[in-house]
């Protein structure tokens, strides 16, 4: 079923229950189905691949430290593979649309920009959601595994998986807001850098607080507020040595990334129903 | 047979054959590689840690199993080049110029990163005992709560023979929490006894206990098996003093003490040679009064 069948569906609901979440949710519900259609959870293969070797192999290679390793390993491609997803399905995620020229056809149904925008959003981040939580129970097993039975790094990795998935949906959206006016290739670039620079953030505020110019040391101490604060999600070596974050850290966490979420989401909203598609 | 199957077959030939021939090419271009330049082998790296932690993106976990890993297979791959039986503490007359900053771009980017500290400690004295020394006082920095840290640093400075330092550091590493009793009669054994054999011993047994690396195992039950040799040799020069002073003459073949090895239930091979704490026969220096160790004796020389 493509997009415009799913809403043709929902608008039927939305005429007798007037409800927008319904319309978004119809969205949703057929991004996950496209991207499951488009073998986008095939990932999940090489990524048990590549714990089942590692859990096989690593321990040789690395002098009885395999259970760090694997959790080091697990969670970087997690981390990793999300951001692919993230990134290359994010950016083809409105675009695909127009090329296809459905739009047109999501458009003519009572369907504002905004709802369609967030429900592609919406999508995406399940699609990530089933990505995350599969190759967290796949760490979780290899770590079983190599302990040959209950291992205390196990309930140590889920508050890093969890900040992970905040880590994708930001970048999710920001990949989204970029897809709104501008090419594939040049979105993904744009993220990625988006993504380097977020894992930067604390050089940026060092950088403010050592340059002696005041315009430069207010551009990047702009800088620094404005990008997204991607080093906050990084808790994967932490969790290697089985720390847990504070959670009133990870509340913190949560909540920045709900604002910036909600502000890109915002912006790409703003751009997208300024666009013109003729 | 159609002309599609036909096309399916050749393609799939073409496909087997020329993996086959690949495979190939690459072993006999193996054959005609020059031999690796050592010095390229031992080039520097060019990242240091606090920039490889910089670049690596919330990676540095997994950068630091890198380079971790790299550590062991460098060492190893020295080891395996090497003729000989070499102990892990005494890699002296291998060029390991690179290890010192392998371990220290580890433990940079992930401070918490124990096991390239105790590594280090073990191996590295031979190499450049500073480096060994300020990589674990790196150690001790990020993680002053692990007191398995002060106890690889006091093993440092034992094998150095600065006993007064070796010392402190035990009766630092017993001020930390969870920190075993053995550690402050460490202190107090390397102010009264800091060469002796028992002190020696005490270090082995505990790194022996306390080590999770199978390499650091295997070298402190090796150098326990070589403490009892020397005591087992100890008491066999005795023997040897006991037998010249009752015969005249030091004795010949082991055979001649053989009835005193019986009634002392000393473990013997066919030829009556007493064995050592690995199973190897020791060697008689005939008519010198003297014992050494067979060549096929797992026990270090040094």
């Amino acid at each position: 079923m493509d997009t415009t069948a799913a809403i043709t569906r929902s608008t039927r609901l939305t005429e007798t229950r007037h409800g927008r979440i319904w319309r978004i949710t119809a969205i949703a519900r057929n991004a996950f189905r496209e991207a499951v259609r488009d073998r986008v959870l095939y990932n999940l293969v090489l990524f048990v691949l590549l714990l089942t070797a590692a859990s096989i192999f690593i321990g040789e290679l690395s002098a009885g430290q395999e259970r760090r390793v694997i959790v080091d390993l697990g969670l970087s491609a997690m981390l990793l593979f999300g951001m692919f997803i993230a990134i290359f399905v994010g950016v083809g995620l409105v675009y695909k649309e127009i090329e296809r020229r459905t739009i047109y056809a999501v458009f003519s149904k009572p369907v504002g920009r905004g709802e369609f925008l967030v429900g592609k959003y919406l999508g995406l981040c399940l699609t990530l959601l089933v990505n995350v939580l599969v190759m967290a129970v796949g760490v979780s097993l290899a770590l079983l595994y190599v302990s040959r039975g209950w291992d205390s790094l196990i309930p140590a990795i889920w508050p890093a998986v969890l900040l992970i998935y905040m880590e994708l949906m930001l970048l999710t959206a920001v990949a989204l807001l970029f897809s709104s006016f501008s090419s594939p290739a040049l979105s993904a670039l744009l993220t990625f850098l988006v993504f380097i620079i977020g894992h930067f953030s604390a050089d940026l505020k060092i950088l403010a607080t050592s340059l002696g110019s005041t315009s430069a040391r207010w551009l990047f101490t702009g800088l620094y507020y404005l990008l997204p604060n991607l080093a906050n999600y990084s808790f994967i070596t932490p969790a290697a040595h089985g720390h847990t974050p504070a959670p009133g850290f990870v509340f913190a966490s949560a909540l920045y990334a709900l604002v910036y979420i909600t502000v890109i989401l915002a912006a790409a909203t703003l751009i997208f129903s300024r666009r013109n598609f003729k | 047979m159609n002309n599609e199957r036909l096309k399916t077959i050749m393609l799939g030939l073409v496909i087997v054959v020329g993996i086959a021939c690949a495979a190939l090419l690459v072993h006999w271009t193996d054959t005609l590689r020059p031999p690796v330049d050592p010095n390229v082998v031992d080039e520097s790296l060019y990242l240091n840690g606090k920039m490889a932690r910089r670049i690596s993106l919330g990676f540095n976990g997994l950068a630091a199993d890198w380079y971790w890993m790299r550590s062991l297979q460098y060492v190893g791959k020295k080891l395996i080049n090497e003729p000989g039986d070499i102990q892990l503490d005494n890699l002296s007359q291998l060029n390991m110029k690179l290890l010192a900053p392998l371990l220290d771009t580890a433990t940079t980017l992930d401070p918490e990163f124990i096991e390239p500290y105790e590594y280090g400690a073990v191996v590295l004295p031979a190499v450049d005992v500073q480096q060994a020394i300020q990589l674990t006082q790196k150690g001790i920095a990020a993680n002053p709560n692990v007191w398995r840290l002060y106890h690889d640093l006091g093993y440092i400075y034992w094998r150095q023979g600065d006993y007064q330092k070796a010392g402190e550091t035990y009766g630092r590493g017993a001020r930390v929490p969870g920190a075993p009793p053995w550690m402050e009669a460490m202190k107090a054994k390397m102010a009264a006894d800091g060469g002796s054999r028992a002190t020696a011993r005490e270090i082995y047994t505990r790194m022996y206990e306390q080590s999770s690396d199978e390499k650091v195992k295997d070298m402190a039950h090796r150098r326990l098996l070589q403490l009892d040799s020397l005591d087992q040799r100890d008491g066999l020069r005795k023997l040897f003093a006991a037998y010249q002073s009752r015969t005249g003459k030091c004795p010949n073949s082991w055979k001649e003490l053989e009835p005193i090895f019986r009634s002392l239930r000393v473990p013997m091979d066919a030829s009556g040679a007493p064995l050592d704490p690995s199973g190897a026969p020791y060697v008689l220096r005939a008519g010198a009064c003297e014992v050494e160790l067979d060549q096929t004796s797992k026990i270090p020389f040094k």
